[in-house]
């Protein structure tokens, strides 16, 4: 029945909304109802869940008999809980380390694609290819590729020494930082490729009058130009970042120990390992809220919100 | 240009209306579940599965109400399967390894207690092995009937290698430690470990307690005994796997490896590494994956012996065996008890015999001739028959609650990143009901 | 002269990173054509001695078509959800001024903070209460719920771009906001909803929670479950698991070369201009 219900709705909305928008707010400009569809089918599969989320954290619950209500105590032993305090501090890590080596990357590599030469556009072809993968499938290869024994670590003792990869802290985050920025890096890439394509090539001209070399043009020129572009990056690293879970699942099982736990790998162990359905959701409470904050600072600090003006402006 | 714009919205139009129809038909299936003349039996998905396909479609043959087969693959399987119990898709019968892992399901009264089967059917608990039988009784209540098989942990080796080393299975730990010498002059990893999946790590930690201490202690700790842990035999026995992991036993990388992806298999199987500690099913593993070695190198002993330790070295640890419980809410009891009865008749102890399963039915041991390796079964099965204990996995033993929290802490003392106070702190902390 | 030629490091460097991509795929490739012993034997880099296609025949054997066509359903159905509800949404938050509209548009920005994990215990009671169950539609609500903000995003960003006067034009006419939509804003928003078809298409594709935790059987079962069945079963072995990781990636490789450039400009659109 749920199912059923958006779809005759949008086009019951776009009739009335025909006939009675243009009566109200100015000629020709849509009412409310065009966007009832899609808010009631997101706030239904998304808002609504948030809210039970919300409530559930407040509860004691094992699915098997009913929730309890236990007021703060699921909080209260969150904050108490040091491998909770660990996974939040990991999950921004993480982040952190996926925003500090794909940016770099993916706008160098994303600057040198958008130049026209045929052998960019071969290699950036092949590039391309981990994006064909869906994470689960990375996640995979890259357990078999890394293995200890039977892949390449055995063969290249030199870097990778006895290949306890997945044994020590530093090591088991080096690889799931590594096995995002493989996978992701194609995306941005492309991003800041569509962006540096856009640059107008005037600025180009001018700027090699005045002798500027590449370098300068690059930090002058492109840098400032692909602005909108790498904030549009960054937040979608980030909340790729916070919401890593099938990375962590397949790879490294939270582990070693809890080495690798991020909130939301945590969370889930807590809901579907422990079944603590009332911590789980105070869990997810918190990364929500950790989500919030990262991304109105991200906004804050790079104008996001600004930005609305100036593309309207244009 | 223009004729593209025309074209995407087209297509745009048409995807919707494709997808709204594909939505409407393809993924409408799966609605025969509300019927009602049907037994859901849910196990878990492995290759075993053909033995439970082919029992269903003998209940079939004969029975009005029609069992249907549900799988869930392994990993997943307890996740989903609390996770479904107290809701509309609940199965009627469902594969579990007794113990801990339905006592939750038994104490929010969701489990149909068998009792009044068995005094109906007396054979639905006289034909197995009581040992077995019990540990799915839970308060003296019967909620499950035995299952595909039994799994003892045993410490398997790559005789070519011990040859090459000039070492014999070990029978006693100072055996096993001068093994773990001679094995590193070798130049091989003494014992593989697929410290990755961590259950591995844990039968480590299950043996040298069992021996050091016997089964009473983990008992005790259970049942909610915390100074269990903290006594004299508990750090006698987290001195032993310091011991033998600091004498580089495991290598230093088996905390990348797993068993599940073949990893620690394989070295065993290609000379790699000279012991695995693992379960029975190691067995089929070996032979599915490496048969030249399965069948010409792959031996197996009991775990040594620890000179002054309580425990009797006939104890076993493992998956004493897998249940069939049944849910309270099922519409047919008589169907599912006649499904039960099917446990312990010879076609079902064939079958499962005849895929490398051991099951712990009285009729067994005469048909052990048919299983698929009989030497190993009759191994097994002496084993498990003489043995005075048999504990069941910690991991099952304790409530779902404490796994995570037990990997962590047997992982983390193991590679050493946690001290023995700190280890013992952990286990204290575990939820025990 | 550092004008001229200045970029042996961004050559070099181009090789680099072309190893770091290359190697795991040769190595995944190479794999999948060898026996499970010549695998273990010769490790990952040696090049296949006895070529075999039995990996992929046995994959195939063991339900990977099912798993296609159910990945294949949630995507088309998922796409078609997104396209539909989206458009709609981004066209009124641009252009209506009412403050329900702007108490929406805050709604999505706060649905872009929330990860589909916060929401999976309640998503699963609600799905079962539903009796949408290890069914797919129960995978394919959610899905397209969450693709939803990050799509109405970037469609917001390409319609802002329309200029006041083209609807000026248009509203002097008379048109009425459906005329406008449809012969203003859908063609003039083209890249943006090609955009959204291949972000929310991605989104399904490498849907993993929701399958996970939503479905169960093997008929409902998606590739990127498949996969994590496929290593976590015990008896795995590489070649084959390895082989499956590149028929999962088959579909999506042939409308890659296909459609390169559809999908490449879609995906360049996720960035805005």
């Amino acid at each position: 029945m749920t199912r059923n219900a958006p779809p005759p709705a949008d086009s019951g909305a776009v009739r009335s909304a025909g006939s009675s928008g243009s009566g109200s707010s100015g000629a020709g400009r849509p009412g409310f109802l065009w966007a009832v569809p899609a808010a009631v089918f997101f706030g239904l599969f998304a808002i609504v869940p948030l809210i039970m989320v919300a409530v559930l954290s407040f509860a004691s619950w094992d699915g098997l008999s009913d929730p309890e209500f236990t007021g703060l105590d699921n909080w209260r032993t969150l904050l108490d809980d040091p491998v909770m305090i660990k996974s939040l501090w990991l999950s921004v890590l993480l982040t952190v380390l996926g925003v500090a080596v794909q940016t770099p990357l993916s706008i160098l590599l994303g600057v040198w694609a958008a130049g026209h030469q045929r052998n960019r556009a071969v290699l950036s072809a092949i590039y391309f290819v981990p994006l064909l993968l869906s994470i689960a499938a990375v996640s995979v290869l890259w357990r078999a590729v890394l293995d200890p024994n039977l892949g390449v670590p055995a063969h290249a003792t030199w870097l990778f020494g006895d290949g306890n990869l997945f044994g020590t802290q530093a090591t088991a985050i080096g690889v799931l930082v590594f096995v995002s920025t493989w996978q992701f890096t194609p995306l941005h890439t492309l991003i800041y490729q569509g962006a540096a394509r856009a640059v107008p090539p005037v600025l180009y001209q001018a700027a090699q009058i005045d002798g500027a070399g590449r370098v300068r043009q690059f930090f002058h020129i492109t840098l400032p130009q692909l602005r909108n572009s790498i904030i549009t990056s960054v937040i979608l690293m980030v909340v790729g970042g916070l919401t890593t879970f099938d990375t962590v699942l397949i790879l490294t099982q939270g582990g070693p120990g809890s080495d690798t736990t991020i909130s939301a790998y945590y969370m889930y162990q807590k809901a579907f390992k422990s079944f603590d359905y009332g911590a789980a959701s105070a869990i997810a409470l918190l990364l929500v809220l950790v989500s919030t904050v990262i991304s109105l600072i991200v906004v804050r600090l790079s104008g996001y919100d600004k930005m609305r003006s100036t593309m309207e402006g244009l | 240009m223009k004729q593209r714009a025309r074209f995407s919205r087209t297509a745009v139009v048409g995807g919707a209306a494709l997808a709204l129809v594909l939505s409407l038909s393809g993924c409408g299936g799966g609605s025969d579940a509300a019927d009602g003349d049907t037994i859901h039996v849910l196990v878990y998905g492995d290759a075993a599965n053909k033995v439970e396909k082919e029992l269903v479609a003998t209940f079939n043959k004969t029975s009005k109400v029609k069992a249907v087969l549900d799988t869930i693959p392994g990993a997943d399987y307890q996740a989903k399967l609390q996770t479904i119990i107290n809701s509309k898709q609940a199965p009627d019968v469902f594969f579990n390894w007794g113990g801990g892992s339905i006592k939750p399901f038994v104490d929010a009264g969701l489990l149909l207690p068998l009792d009044p089967f068995i005094d109906k059917d007396p054979d639905l608990k006289a034909k197995f092995l009581p040992s077995v039988f019990n540990s799915a009784v839970v308060d003296g209540t019967s909620y499950g009937v035995p299952m595909r098989g039994t799994q003892p942990v045993l410490l398997f080796n790559n005789g070519k290698v011990l040859k090459k080393a000039g070492v014999e299975p070990p029978k006693t730990w100072d055996d096993l430690l001068a093994a773990v010498k001679a094995l590193k002059v070798d130049g091989v990893t003494p014992i593989a470990l697929g410290g990755g999946d961590r259950w591995p790590t844990l039968m480590w930690f299950e043996y040298l307690y069992d021996r050091i201490a016997g089964p009473e202690l983990f008992q005790k700790a259970l049942d909610g005994d915390k100074d269990a842990w903290a006594s004299q035999d508990s750090r006698k026995a987290l001195g032993k796997i310091r011991e033998l992991v600091d004498a580089g036993a495991f290598g230093t990388n088996y905390d990348s490896v797993k068993f599940t992806d073949q990893g620690s298999p394989t070295l065993l199987a290609t000379g790699r590494a000279g012991f695995e500690l693992m379960g029975s099913w190691a067995y089929s593993t070996q032979q599915d994956a490496h048969p030249e070695f399965a069948k010409s190198d792959l031996g197996y002993s009991a775990f040594p012996s620890v000179e002054g330790g309580r425990g009797d070295q006939a104890n076993v640890v493992g998956n004493t065996n897998n249940f069939y419980s049944v849910l309270k809410k099922t519409k047919h009891p008589q169907a599912v008890a006649a499904f039960l009865k099917l446990m312990y008749s010879d076609q079902f102890v064939k079958a499962q015999l005849s895929i490398g399963n051991l099951p712990t039915t009285t009729n067994t041991e005469g048909l052990l001739d048919t299983a698929a390796s009989p030497e190993f079964a009759k191994f097994q099965y002496d084993m498990v028959k003489a043995a005075p204990a048999f504990q069941l996995s910690w991991d099952q033993a304790y409530p779902q609650a404490a796994a995570t929290a037990m990997y962590q802490s047997l992982q983390q003392f193991f590679n050493g990143s946690m001290d023995e106070d700190a280890f013992i702190k952990a286990m204290q902390a575990l939820p025990t009901s | 002269m550092r004008k001229s030629r200045p970029n042996h490091l961004a050559g070099f460097g181009s090789l680099v990173w072309l190893l770091v991509v290359g190697l795991p795929l040769y190595v995944m490739l190479v794999a999948t054509f060898q026996s499970r012993p010549d695998y273990a034997a010769n490790g990952p880099l040696a090049f296949p001695e006895h070529f075999t296609l039995d990996n992929y025949v046995n994959d195939l054997n063991s339900g990977f078509a099912q798993y296609f066509l159910n990945t294949v359903i949630v995507t088309v159905c998922v796409v078609g959800i997104v396209v539909l509800l989206v458009p709609p949404l981004a066209y009124t938050i641009v252009r209506s001024r009412g403050r329900a509209t702007t108490t929406v548009f805050r709604l999505f920005l706060l649905g872009l903070a929330i990860p589909s994990q916060a929401v999976i215990v309640p998503m699963f009671f609600v799905i079962s209460e539903a009796g949408l169950y290890d069914n797919l539609i129960g995978v394919i609500l959610p899905t397209a719920a969450f693709a939803m903000p990050v799509c109405a995003l970037i469609l917001t960003g390409v319609m802002r771009d329309i200029t006041p006067d083209l609807y000026e034009a248009m509203t002097v006419d008379g048109a009425s906001p459906r005329r406008v939509f449809f012969q203003l804003v859908l063609p003039l928003s083209r890249s943006g909803v090609s955009t959204i078809v291949v972000f929310s298409a991605l989104q399904a594709w490498n849907g993993f929670l929701f399958p996970l935790v939503l479905t169960q059987s093997v008929e409902t079962k998606v590739i990127t479950l498949g996969l994590y069945d496929f290593q976590t079963e015990r008896g795995v072995d590489t070649p084959g698991l390895l082989a499956a990781v590149v028929l999962s990636m088959l579909p999506i490789l042939i409308v890659y070369l296909f459609a390169r450039r559809a999908l490449v400009q879609g995906l360049m659109g996720v960035g805005g201009k």
